[in-house]
């Protein structure tokens, strides 16, 4: 099965970097969205359909935080499982972004093979 | 994420200035306990190699504007993980990475450090400086 993601960051570079990394990890990936911030990834789930998401956390506009407040309290959105991506690596943060509802936490910098773990263990995707 | 080859520690005779032609500065502020700054020099041809190889492009066909971007998130992911690592860290909070323009000099502060290091292209240096110690002095035990 392929997924469709989206990746949230305001970074240009580092949106591409993500894409890029995903499809070299061999992850089956079918379709990869992109928004700059949290507005632009809501007004994108108005009409598309994602499999999970992956979100900075500081983001002008609408941050990492209030993007996921408000996919929890979305009654579909919140099923979409959202994992954060961020160089804050402190256990205060952790805690923090998963009881906002992230289902997973990858810190930069990381290895394309930590990035895809993440996303299958999130997506239950089953261990080869 | 962005293969650089590190040769080594270079000298750091003084706290650098305005970043001289031919380098890209980048710095964020950040606030928490302490607040402070981060700048991030990078000679030029560095950077443009670091930023090909980040985004899996020729560096013939990489642009100014991508390098820049490329060079503001190496900035965000150094200061994230050096604070991250700061024992008892609070939350810092991190401003967006910027480019400085030459003319700009160093950010100011009591408490400074400077770490450059010699790349196979160039080189890279970090200043970060705080309003406080970011360690406080050990307490001085009564005798």
């Amino acid at each position: 099965m392929a997924y469709r993601i989206l990746i949230v960051d305001d970074s240009p570079a580092m949106r591409t970097f993500v894409r890029r990394v995903i499809e070299l990890s061999g992850f089956e990936l079918s379709v990869c969205f992109e928004a700059s911030n949290g507005w632009e990834a809501l007004d994108l789930l108005r009409t598309e359909w994602v499999d999970a998401i992956l979100t900075d956390i500081n983001m002008p506009g609408m941050d990492g935080q209030q993007f996921l407040l408000r996919l929890s309290e979305d009654e579909l959105l919140r099923s979409i499982p959202a994992i954060v991506i961020s160089t804050d690596a402190t256990a205060h943060r952790i805690a923090s972004m998963t009881s906002l509802g992230a289902r997973g936490y990858v810190t930069k910098p990381f290895l394309p093979e930590t990035l895809r773990a993440e996303l299958e263990r999130t997506l239950g995707v089953p261990c080869e | 994420m962005f293969f650089v080859q590190a040769l080594g520690n270079a000298p750091v005779s003084e706290l650098p200035g305005p970043a001289p032609p031919g380098e890209i500065a980048a710095r964020l502020t950040f606030q928490g306990e302490p607040p402070g700054s981060l700048t991030m020099r990078v000679t030029a041809g560095a950077a443009r190699s670091i930023a090909a190889d980040f985004l899996g492009e020729e560096q013939e066909t990489v642009s100014d504007q991508q390098t820049a971007e490329v060079v503001c998130e190496l900035a965000n992911m150094i200061c994230g993980s050096l604070l991250s690592r700061v024992e008892g860290a609070t939350t810092f909070n991190l401003e967006a990475p910027r480019i400085v323009p030459p003319s700009e000099g160093p950010a100011g502060g009591p408490w400074t450090t400077v770490y450059t290091v010699d790349l196979s292209n160039g080189a890279l240096s970090v200043t970060v400086t705080t309003e406080t110690p970011t360690c406080p002095e050990p307490a001085q035990s009564a005798s």
